[in-house]
């Protein structure tokens, strides 16, 4: 309980970074998507329940602080989460490279199945042309958040010392993969 | 059965949140323009951490500016910078007061040429993604907002209310992709529907026989009823007529700076004044 707070502590703080510290430092496009490199994380060391329930909330909370009808970013997340599930089986969940290819690798679902579900379902007009030309930003400020993020963990879990580990971190989580 | 949940208990409940988040997803595609109990308590919680937190970045952006970068001159001079110092945050406010006076003036003048009654607002936060172009301000049901008002400045057009809460509310800006607005060029009557780029719009089904130019003004139409006729949306950057088709393809550039907006005004219901 007292860790599902902190992750809900945690997902309110990068959403409020998200939509009015950041916004005032660097331009719309380049604002990194921290909300997404939390749900991976969460994904690959946390408990399945725990993870896949924070992921739908906070994917239901992205979609109450954007103008996205309610439920996307939900279905976004949770599919999202299955396949990290599923990858992570199959690759070394102890390099700590693995948290910035999931990065990369998110941007890039995330960025398909919005455009997917946009232009399907919701008669986005013209979002794709949005969406894709953006792309490449939004990869390398991802990927730079996530780098800073990483670096901040290794730095602070040991002062805390309340989790052994996480994946892509030298020690193995003991809940990654029940 | 109860064997198999058991066994299965994290594949039934994977199934399940997924099913119910299409279902939700779903839903509320075809209830759009209402706004949830959900999304209802979430904007009215974080509204006020929001002005909390935007007002708290402008103070320490404004520490920043007009303090902590002159450490180097007060090295040099440390009596005449503090003098300094003191000047320099007495003229930054004032002048910050003048802008803003300048900002609502400008405002007032305007709300004097629209039949409507306005309710001028504050942004206190900006769209969480990157690709949407949504904006949050400080007026909500209290203050008699509805989803599908029209939100304007005095360069034009900004957009309209998706969302309200209690003390805030959501507005889809016209740059955003999913946006759309009858507008017609001015010089030439040319009727047709201003879509988000992101950036700029674009004048979709704009007939290719018309003498569309560079500099043209854009005006809403009036049609489709969310906004008054006649509000400036932009000026035409771009024209071409294709040797094909019907329309001919054109570039807006919106007369409104987005990215400078502070203070803006909702035009309320003609009627009840709210």
């Amino acid at each position: 309980m007292k860790r599902l707070s902190v992750y809900l502590l945690i997902g309110l703080f990068f959403m409020l970074l998200q939509t009015t510290v950041l916004p005032r430092l660097l331009p719309s496009s380049l604002l990194p998507n921290l909300l997404l490199i939390l749900v991976l994380y969460l994904a690959l060391s946390e408990s399945f329940t725990r993870a896949i329930l924070l992921a739908l909330l906070f994917g239901l909370l992205q979609d109450c602080f954007s103008s996205t009808t309610l439920g996307l970013y939900g279905v976004v997340n949770l599919v999202i989460f299955f396949q990290v599930r599923l990858l992570v089986t199959r690759l070394s969940a102890e390099s700590p490279a693995l948290l910035l290819l999931l990065v990369a690798g998110g941007t890039l679902v995330q960025t398909f199945l919005v455009g997917f579900f946009l232009t399907l379902f919701a008669e986005a007009g013209s979002v794709l042309q949005v969406l894709l030309p953006a792309l490449p930003g939004q990869l390398l400020v991802n990927l730079l958040a996530g780098t800073i993020l990483l670096g901040l963990l290794l730095v602070l879990q040991p002062q805390f010392g309340a989790r052994s580990g996480m994946a892509g971190l030298p020690h193995q989580s003991r809940y990654h993969g029940s | 059965m109860g064997d198999f949940f058991k066994r299965h208990r994290i594949l039934v409940l994977a199934v399940v949140l997924l099913v119910g988040s299409l279902l939700l997803y779903s839903y509320n595609l075809r209830h759009k323009g209402a706004t949830t109990f959900f999304e209802r308590s979430v904007i009215s919680l974080s509204a006020p951490l929001q002005k909390a937190v935007d007002v708290f970045t402008e103070e320490v952006g404004l520490l920043w500016t007009n303090y902590l970068w002159l450490v180097d001159a007060r090295q040099q001079n440390r009596r005449l910078l503090e003098k300094n110092r003191e000047l320099q945050g007495e003229l930054v406010a004032l002048s910050e007061v003048r802008l803003e006076n300048q900002r609502l003036r400008r405002l007032l003048d305007f709300v004097d040429t629209i039949e409507r009654p306005a309710l001028p607002a504050r942004i206190v936060a900006e769209d969480v993604s990157s690709w949407a172009r949504t904006i949050v301000i400080d007026k909500g049901d209290e203050s008699g907002l509805r989803e599908g008002m029209p939100v304007v400045v005095a360069e034009g057009v900004v957009g309209r209310v998706i969302k309200t809460a209690s003390y805030s509310a959501r507005v889809l800006l016209i740059t955003d992709a999913s946006s759309a607005v009858a507008a017609l060029i001015q010089r030439t009557r040319t009727r047709g529907v201003a879509r988000g780029l992101g950036g700029n719009l674009s004048l979709d089904y704009a007939s290719r026989e018309d003498d569309l130019q560079v500099g043209d003004l854009l005006v809403t139409s009036g049609m489709g009823g969310v906004f008054p006729k006649g509000l400036v949306i932009g000026k035409v950057v771009l024209a071409e007529q294709g040797k094909f088709g019907l329309f001919q393809q054109v570039e807006i550039e919106p007369s409104t700076d987005f990215s400078h907006l502070e203070e803006v005004l909702v035009l309320l219901d003609e009627e009840t004044g709210q």
